[in-house]
Formats: structure tokens, sequence, C-alpha cells
């Protein structure tokens, strides 16, 4: 069943969200993180960073995707999310998590190894 | 469909740069040792295909992941009749006077 989520605006009319389609839009950003996180990981590993500068990666790569669903949505960004901010910090330490591991992972393999 | 097959094409391309570049790391590091070179950082082509390919599987991701829905519920509503968006089966009613007209109908006392 296709449900109604409504919000008030700042300037008081009140807009109807479709809920089947924020949570379709918010699992399809999900699915690009988690493959970024991964990718970005296995890409900082074969660089060879270390410490401080390999969490800065994670952080540019985090932006990048940013960018990159904003230039996919358009100028019409309002259509698909409620709220851009919360495109750039959902699942901010999960991601960290999964980018950690392949990161330490392809370290090894490309570097001590 | 064509172009996400090519999305897709892009992907495994991206995939193989990668694991490329990921094997002219370690043969680099494995060089390094041998010749008992300090090692500083890797040669500029590998770090240059690394971050090429990063952005390329990272852009074909999001194309391959599909267009976004509209969050707007009255867009998709406008499309539909009001025959579609009124019928509610919890509300169907079964009972209504034509059963009186079967022969062999008793009235209830």
């Amino acid at each position: 069943m296709n449900r109604v989520k409504t919000t008030q605006s700042k300037t008081g009319e009140i807009i109807a969200y479709s809920e089947g389609a924020i949570r379709n839009n918010i699992s399809a950003v999900e699915y690009c993180r988690t493959s970024m996180a991964a990718i970005s990981g296995c890409a900082a590993g074969i660089l060879g960073l270390s410490g401080t500068l390999g969490f800065l990666f994670y952080f540019l790569s985090v932006f990048v995707l940013w960018i990159l669903v904003l230039v996919k949505s358009g100028t019409q960004w309002r259509k698909f999310f409620i709220n851009r901010r919360n495109l750039l910090t959902n699942q901010f330490m999960g991601g960290l998590c999964t980018y950690v591991l392949f990161w330490t992972f392809l370290y090894g393999m490309a570097h001590v190894y | 469909m064509g172009s996400k097959l090519f999305n897709k094409l892009l992907l495994i391309a991206g995939f193989a740069s990668l694991a490329h570049a990921a094997f002219s790391a370690a043969h680099h590091r494995t060089y390094l040792r041998l010749t008992e070179q300090e090692w500083n950082s890797l040669p500029l082509d590998i770090i240059l295909q690394t971050v090429i390919s990063l952005v390329i599987v990272i852009y074909n991701i999001i194309e391959i992941v599909g267009n976004f829905k509209e969050i707007r519920a009255t867009v998709d509503m406008q499309q539909k009749t009001w025959d579609t968006l009124g019928n509610f089966p919890s509300f169907y009613s079964f009972n209504h006077r034509g059963r009186a007209l079967n022969p062999g109908y008793t009235p209830p006392e």
C-alpha cells in the first residue's frame, strides 16, 4: 500500500510525500554509498595511504559521491529528496567501517606481502 | 537499455583497471624491495590509473542504480482516476434489496 506522509514547509503550506518513493530513493543512495565505501577503500589501499591521509581520502570520496548524486538528480533535487544534508551524513560511520576493512585488506595485499 | 549495458561494461572495465593498478603497485613494491631502495610514494601513472578508475566505477554504479522516483505524492496520484483511488475493499457491501427478487427468499419476521 502506498502510504502518504505530510510535512509543513517554511511558508506554511502542507506537502504530501509518498513514503514508498522516499524509501526507494534512500535505499538507492544507500547502495551507492556502501559500494563507494568498499571501492574507495580498495583505492586507498592500492595508493598506500596511511594514517590521517586515508581518512581524509574517505571524506573526499563521500563528498564526491554527494556531488555525483546531486548532479544525477539535476537541478530539481527537491523532487527526489526532502533534505540535501541528510544525503551527505546518513550512514557515515557504517561506511567508514566498510572503508577501513577494504583499506587495510588491499594495503596488506599490495604493500606488505 | 543500451546505455545501461554500456554502463555495466564500463563498470567491469573500471574494476579490471583497479585490479591492474593493484598488481602494478605490488610489483613496484617488490622491485623496490629487491633493489633495496627507499619507498616514499608510488609512480604517478599508477596513482592516476587508480584515481581515474575509482571515479569511473563510482559514476557507473550511480548510473546503474536507476532513476530516482518522484517523492511528492500528488504527482503520481494525478495520473489515477477516482475509481482507482476510491477503491476500498474493506467497505464492500454485498447486502442489498435485490435478494428479495430470489424465488426462495423468505422475508424475516
